[in-house]
């Protein structure tokens, strides 16, 4: 597939571009699309036209719409396997979180609604109790992709999602991989802060340098 | 020598075999565990992709134990683990307004004086001075594995000095020849399983398993060696459906490194918990007469 041409927005380009390389700490302005990280990324034929050095073009050109929003964001595993071999140290893996933590506060629907209720859920049940319940954190995973599907009248994906994740649960039982020991965390009001703190800095879109 | 110990929340519940196995292994080569008080989670990488305050501020709680721990150092099984708190000690120690806004909440302050450990790099010395050797007597011959160590062994999103070469690491290598196994060489030991698409996005994740599980095979592995529990529990639990997407009828043994230490020691089997694997991994030892 080929890359469609890109259109360079002057205006909204350089904000975009700085904003990006002040929350990712990474100096997208080095990048000389020697395609390193393209050639290592192990999600790469699973994006489309947007592998890593594609993806700080289209910040530097300003098409904030499509950098916001697109396979590589969603699908990028954090691997950093493309910041590791970059010539120019530019973790575009820490580019991809950024942009998805930016899509959100925009509030644009993600592009892989799944990705978004699991890390969701994961971190609702680490407030919870402080440490990970497996059991809620899928619980409430499924419950998010239930109501999903549903809403979308989608009953493949239902089904599914039913069969592969009973087949996980029972083996994990059968294998006595599951534990159903309840960990709470003593200092769960200290968690519980750095949650409030956290969301403050959301809120107010205070942005967090990775820099130094 | 008494260090601290960090396992976090997969070595509680669905590794505990993990957990059980680094007690044991390390408590024979004289290496005492001490279980951070009150540790929580780390945030993993649902954290450092969602939010960047916590994925540091979480971590940091568990620093601040640490250092209070009057212990040097601390080892972490885990690669999820040790990869953000390493991440969130470099973090703090460089941006002194995040490590105030951060302290401002915990009890016990971060100082940043803990020295984080990788399970390989407590026991990499122990291999090098022949006590490992010493007290794994046990040869395990006809072992041929392949050492997979995945992403976060070895790769940071911040400059963090390995311990290990980034792109061809030896450390489980140098451990498997104190026991006298040659591990074989192969192209994937730092690529990616997928880690949590094996559940939001399992197509991706059943084709990053592919490419790995059709080397290992290709290579005449008869099992896999790792420290990551999120590596284990993938390669080991989809191990069926990756099979059937490559067609490959053959299964390999997905070992913790604790698992071969632990038999090459004589410990039994129910012992180290090795009944609890999703493909057999009881059935190759008792083949190859190791138990």
């Amino acid at each position: 597939m080929t890359a469609p041409v890109l259109k360079f927005e002057s205006e909204t380009a350089q904000s975009f571009l700085e904003e990006v390389m002040s929350r990712s700490g990474q100096n997208i302005i080095a990048c000389y699309q020697c395609r390193r990280c393209a050639a290592g990324c192990p999600v790469g034929e699973e994006t489309g036209y947007v592998t890593p050095d594609r993806l700080i073009r289209m910040i530097l050109f300003g098409d904030r719409e499509k950098a916001l929003s697109n396979d590589l964001v969603w699908k990028c595993t954090s691997c950093y396997t493309c910041g590791t071999r970059c010539p120019n140290e530019i973790q575009t893996a820490r580019i991809t979180e950024t942009l998805k933590q930016m899509s959100k506060e925009e509030h644009i629907a993600p592009l892989a609604p799944k990705v978004a209720a699991f890390h969701h859920a994961f971190l609702t049940s680490t407030r919870h109790l402080g440490r990970l319940n497996e059991l809620e954190f899928m619980g409430l995973y499924e419950i998010k992709n239930t109501f999903k599907d549903l809403w979308h009248l989608n009953f493949k994906s239902l089904y599914n999602e039913g069969i592969s994740q009973t087949k996980l649960g029972l083996a994990m039982t059968k294998n006595k991989r599951m534990h159903f020991l309840i960990e709470k965390v003593k200092g769960l009001s200290e968690i519980k802060r750095l949650y409030k703190k956290a969301k403050k800095k959301r809120d107010s879109k205070e942005i967090l340098p990775d820099q130094g | 020598m008494e260090i601290g110990y960090f396992p976090g929340c997969t070595l509680h519940a669905s590794s505990r075999l993990y957990d059980v196995q680094t007690k044991e292994v390390l408590g024979e080569l004289g290496i005492d565990l001490r279980e951070l008080e009150d540790w929580n989670c780390c945030g993993a990488t649902s954290a450092s992709k969602t939010d960047d305050f916590l994925a540091i501020a979480l971590p940091a709680r568990n620093l601040g134990i640490a250092d209070a721990s009057g212990l040097s150092e601390m080892v972490i099984p885990c690669s999820a683990c040790y990869s953000r708190m390493l991440v969130a000690q470099s973090r703090m120690a460089s941006n002194e307004k995040l490590k105030a806004e951060i302290n401002e909440e915990l009890s016990e302050k971060v100082k940043g004086d803990i020295k984080i450990r990788s399970i390989l790099e407590v026991m990499i010395p122990k291999a090098e001075s022949g006590e490992l050797a010493e007290k794994a007597t046990k040869k395990l011959k006809g072992l041929k594995p392949v050492c997979y160590y995945g992403c976060l062994q070895t790769r940071f999103p911040l400059d963090i000095p390995v311990p290990d070469d980034v792109e061809n690491p030896q450390g489980m290598e140098i451990l498997l020849k104190a026991l006298g196994v040659k591990a074989l060489d192969w192209s994937y030991k730092t690529d990616c399983c997928g880690a949590s698409a094996a559940v939001n996005d399992a197509d991706t994740a059943i084709r990053l398993m592919s490419r790995i599980f059709k080397d290992a095979v290709a290579r005449g592995a008869n099992c896999f060696v790792t420290t990551c529990p999120m590596c284990q529990l993938n390669m080991d639990a989809y191990q069926n459906d990756v099979g059937e997407a490559c067609g490959i009828s053959e299964r390999l043994p997905v070992y913790f490194i604790t698992e071969l230490i632990g038999v090459a020691m004589g410990k039994p089997v129910k012992e180290l918990q090795i009944d609890r694997h999703f493909v057999d991994a009881v059935g190759l030892l008792k083949e190859l007469d190791l138990i």
